[in-house]
């Protein structure tokens, strides 16, 4: 049987930093003492404090690499002459004028005025497209095809005019069982879906945790 | 009950888990594999792996809004298990997913799964990685950029598997608009509806998590939800038991 030494390392070192952490996060909760040993406490603490800050300088690096990633895939598309080829063009001089603007440091005048006056309004204004595209895909589901999209638009419409100031001329009753829907099914829906997500995410963390899946390894 | 209480429990929960897991995945190995329902999203995304080889059009996968090493690292790792079993049919049939994230440290890990599926072919590996877009960091951003790359690349297919808020409906709406095959599949209850409006398949909550056993059919991932379900029951009982105690 070959034993890769790498991958039994990173192993070791990936189980052995991931119950640090998880310690940590325990003791963080626990008053008093460990085990009656004096100073096992700050130990953890420390450790896991540390792993957490080595993650964030990884996380820093990572960032340059995506950097590179943007710049090598736009780069790319431009010497291949590719479709959309112009816009990559925009968005490459783009990256290269914020690099410069922000050499002044994030809190200079330049910096802010690109964030305040650019960037900002345009996260604004692409946001607002939400509104257009909920109406364009409520027109969507709506269309009733079998029993779970009649149930689905039967929900909707009452949940919609009971929410609506209308609702109520409509029908008095209508704002209570809009109530109802929100707060006995669908609040029950909604506890479920989340138990089965905490449920999901512990098992994969656990089998991390326990070597069963060794991302890092392979 | 004291505070040091719940954390016992905490801690007893968790060892169970473990051992559950631990339990049901040497079941596995041992030959006891149960029969899984079947989740139409799952089928979905082997037919559409099936139909961009047929056509040469690459599939567009996206890990989400979410990240390595904070709350939503569950979510990124079920879309890149995702990934994992799409690279495996990159690597046979030589087209590579189009695979795009938000989180530079995601991308680091999309990479390492594309080379590890290509680790025979050196070129087919340079060429897969030309797929991996890290777009932007914001969840906006990042949305525009897969919007643009849903119209340019012209995809055969978008599945999108991971983390999101409510840019999902931008990306997603573009998808149906140009109808494209669309799975999509997110822990997030608040985004579920825009992607059951926008998505030709839905994967709820928790299924998302259960990719590696559908798609890969790894036996730790088939006893983890043996687990899960397991878990489920008991976390039901106590609920119930909660219920006859405080009515009695």
């Amino acid at each position: 049987m070959i034993i890769r030494v790498g991958r039994v390392v990173a192993t070791v070192v990936a189980i052995v930093s991931g119950l640090f952490v998880l310690t940590d996060l325990f003791v963080a909760q626990w008053s008093g003492e460990l085990f009656g040993i004096a100073g096992l406490r700050h130990t953890i603490e420390v450790v896991g404090l540390l792993l957490v800050s080595w993650a964030a300088i990884i996380v820093a690096f990572a960032l340059l690499l995506g950097l590179v990633n943007v710049i090598s895939v736009h780069a790319n598309r431009i010497r291949t002459k590719q479709s959309g080829a112009v816009y990559s063009g925009v968005l490459l001089i783009s990256l290269l004028l914020t690099l410069l603007i922000g050499m002044d440091g994030p809190m200079s005048t330049n910096t802010q005025f690109l964030f305040n006056y650019i960037l900002y309004p345009l996260e604004s204004t692409f946001s607002a497209l939400l509104a257009l595209f909920i109406a364009t895909a409520a027109f969507r589901a709506f269309r009733i095809r079998d029993m779970e999209s009649s149930f689905f638009v039967l929900f909707a419409i009452i949940v919609l005019l009971g929410q609506l100031p209308i609702g109520i001329y409509l029908w008095d009753e209508l704002p209570v069982i809009k109530d109802w829907i929100m707060t006995v099914p669908t609040m029950a829906g909604v506890r479920g879906i989340l138990l089965g997500v905490a449920l999901g995410t512990i098992a994969t963390g656990i089998r991390i945790l326990i070597g069963t899946d060794r991302p890092y390894a392979d | 009950m004291s505070s040091q209480m719940y954390l016992i429990i905490a801690v007893i929960f968790l060892i169970e888990f473990i051992l559950f897991i631990y339990y049901f995945t040497q079941r596995v190995y041992n030959g006891h594999i149960p029969k899984l329902r079947q989740i139409k999203g799952f089928e979905q995304i082997k037919g559409v792996t099936g139909q961009s080889i047929e056509t040469g059009r690459p599939l567009h996968l996206s890990l989400g809004v979410g990240g390595l090493g904070n709350e939503t690292t569950a979510d990124t790792l079920a879309g890149i298990s995702v990934l994992d079993y799409l690279a495996e049919k990159a690597a046979i049939t030589g087209v590579s997913p189009t695979v795009s994230m938000t989180d530079p440290m995601a991308m680091l890990y999309a990479q390492n799964v594309l080379r590890t599926a290509h680790a025979n072919d050196y070129d087919l590996a340079e060429a897969a990685y030309r797929h991996i877009r890290w777009i932007a960091p914001q969840p906006t951003a990042y949305a525009a950029g897969v919007m643009n790359l849903l119209a340019i690349d012209d995809a055969q297919a978008n599945v999108m598997v991971g983390n999101f808020g409510d840019e999902y409906l931008l990306m997603g709406e573009v998808a149906a608009r140009r109808k494209v095959t669309h799975v999509g599949g997110t822990s997030n209850p608040n985004t579920l509806p825009f992607i059951y409006v926008s998505a030709d398949e839905t994967l709820l909550g928790e299924e998302i998590y259960a990719a590696g056993a559908y798609l890969r059919e790894r036996p730790s991932h088939i006893g983890s939800l043996v687990a899960q379900d397991s878990m489920r029951w008991i976390i039901v009982l106590v609920i119930f038991a909660g219920i006859l105690f405080s009515s009695l």
